[in-house]
């Protein structure tokens, strides 16, 4: 007993609370309450008026055979929409989604330092770096996408000087690019042109024909389990399954490196060198500002610059096949 | 004026009226049914106000007083509160619009359509459950950011962050399974779009699809399952999480300051 309460003493530092003197102290009734009783007034007859004028929409009957182009998710989940075309889908549709609402969750718990609580940006140099890392962000991920949908915004220029590969397919030793036959030279239209239309050769290795079909380690002593029977249909073993390494490549390794590291990495670094980001909680703020930018710059892309099959497109031009 | 005083003969129009308002005023509030409501009269001094707060079940959330700074909009813009009332105002829309709704593949759109046109306010109470539902969303996250950028997560606030991200996943899926109900053509090919983000799940993608979204196709199974979860499962575990959230805010001492 005494153990576990001496255990419990030194693992629960005690936590200090703010002082504050009676003069310092508001009555929750009225000052509080009435502001909450205004804004509860203020909003629901604001939605009133806006429900009066504006009304929900309401489409055809839902039909399985006709599809509208572009069909889009509620616009809260169109960033993950937008991440499907840029990525491997179980990244960007499940993983990338968890390991986000894991970091917001992890927040607290890596910032533990009680300084500055209780107003707004905090520290030092907070407010500067949210503003460059709104603008940072904001530039990073309009400039992702549009690269990665290079015919359309045309940054496939940035590429055209890597040559078209020969007719031939034996010349491939220098990297290149394969064109359609008889189609006009483009360079990288999107990253997925790195596993399919980008070809070189190292050390005797091609790129991407010779990488695209490894087999799992133990591909056969695994071999062929099947949980069908217990209604686990989508898990088996192994066998016969192959790494595609361009592939993988292309949809998961580039687009997660460059998103998660690379670019919140670089700002970070250049923030930490100039000397504006000191501590745990400016790193926060910088990781934070930056996903939920990316977030909302996702959705707003999502939402207003994709129309039929998902091209990119300006808003305007937007035109929806009810099907 | 109390109305207890022993009243003169009144002299004039201004007296008699007098009178008759203090008579109208106790019948009103001192009578024997309204005081077994309500305890006291208009709580006046600051004894009776701390106590209206503590002993009232609805204002009992809040603490009898709190930091001057805490009580400035510009501290919190009201967005967590506002984002409860949005939960309110969904719950009491909901409840109306639920007498039309019957969650059938056959009847559901038609429902919806005769609720807009054969239902007084119908339309009015469909818009407002959109619009609120659209402004809960925005508003809880525009909570989060407030909470995150004024440091309000620092201990001993750490684990009521967490109930606020269970919470903010809680708002999305409430919405996104109200999105299906109507059961047009934006509903369903918004959350085919949802169920094809389901299915690639690592290893477990057609497992999602058939627990969450009842196949692979939306159909029934995803209307009544989407329906369930909309208007008990759902709003009952956020309930429960919000009550959490708002006893920790209690608990941990009332809204962050500097030390």
């Amino acid at each position: 007993m005494a153990v576990q309460a001496q255990r419990q003493a030194s693992a629960a530092p005690a936590r200090p609370r703010p002082k504050r003197s009676r003069e310092e102290e508001v009555l929750v009734w009225p000052d509080l309450v009435f502001v909450e009783f205004i804004s509860a007034v203020l909003f629901t007859i604001t939605f009133t008026i806006l429900s009066v004028f504006i009304n929900a929409p309401l489409l055809n009957r839902a039909n399985l055979n006709v599809t509208p182009n572009p069909s889009k998710a509620p616009w809260y989940f169109g960033n993950l929409q937008e991440l499907l075309l840029h990525m491997d889908k179980a990244w960007g549709g499940v993983l990338l989604p968890t390991i986000f609402l894991g970091f917001l969750a992890a927040i607290p718990f890596i910032d533990r330092s009680r300084h500055m609580q209780g107003v707004w940006f905090g520290t030092k140099y907070s407010a500067r770096i949210t503003i460059i890392t709104v603008i940072y962000a904001t530039v990073v991920i309009f400039g992702l996408v549009s690269f990665d949908a290079g015919e359309a915004t045309g940054t496939e220029r940035l590429t055209r000087w890597i040559p078209a590969c020969a007719e031939s397919a034996e010349d491939v030793s220098w990297p290149c690019l394969r064109d359609d036959v008889g189609a006009e030279h483009l360079g990288i239209v999107s990253t997925k042109d790195i596993s399919k239309r980008l070809e070189f050769e190292v050390l005797g290795v091609k790129w991407p024909e010779d990488l695209d079909h490894i087999a799992w380690p133990f591909n056969d002593s695994i071999g062929d389990f099947d949980l069908g029977g217990i209604g686990l249909g989508s898990i088996h073993g192994w066998g016969g399954e192959h790494f595609n390494i361009p592939s993988i490549m292309a949809e998961q390794v580039i687009p997660l490196t460059l998103t998660i590291v690379v670019f919140p990495g670089l700002i970070i670094y250049t923030l930490f060198r100039i000397g504006w980001v000191r501590t745990r909680r400016d790193v926060l703020i910088v990781m934070f500002t930056g996903a939920v930018m990316a977030f909302v710059t996702l959705t707003l892309v999502a939402a207003f610059f994709r129309g039929q099959g998902q091209d990119l497109i300006w808003p305007w031009k937007i035109k929806v096949d009810e099907g | 004026m109390s109305v207890t005083e022993e009243p003169g003969k009144p002299r004039n129009l201004r007296e008699r009226l007098n009178v008759l308002q203090d008579r109208i005023y106790d019948r009103l509030f001192h009578n024997y049914v309204w005081q077994s409501i309500f305890r006291s009269g208009y709580p006046n001094t600051p004894r009776n106000q701390m106590l209206v707060v503590a002993t009232n079940v609805f204002l009992h959330l809040h603490p009898t007083r709190i930091h001057r700074t805490h009580v400035k909009i510009t501290h919190t813009y009201c967005l967590g509160g506002l984002t409860f009332f949005m939960f309110l105002v969904l719950t009491i829309t909901g409840v109306l619009l639920m007498f039309y709704y019957v969650p059938s593949v056959d009847r559901a759109y038609q429902d919806i359509a005769a609720l807009e046109t054969n239902v007084k306010f119908g339309l009015l109470m469909r818009n407002l459950h959109r619009w609120t539902a659209h402004a809960m969303v925005i508003l809880v996250f525009l909570h989060m950011m407030r909470v995150f950028y004024t440091g309000a997560y620092k201990p001993p606030r750490e684990f009521n962050w967490v109930v606020g991200v269970v919470l903010l996943v809680l708002t999305l899926v409430l919405s996104f399974t109200g999105y299906l109900l109507p059961w047009d053509q934006l509903a369903l090919w918004a959350v085919t779009v949802g169920h094809g983000i389901g299915g690639s799940a690592p290893y477990l993608g057609d497992e999602t699809q058939i627990v969450v979204f009842g196949g692979f196709e939306i159909g029934q199974p995803a209307l009544i399952r989407f329906y369930t979860l909309h208007v008990i499962a759902l709003p009952l575990l956020a309930a429960i999480m919000m009550a959490v959230h708002f006893w920790r805010i209690r608990r941990d001492g009332g809204m962050a300051r500097p030390l």
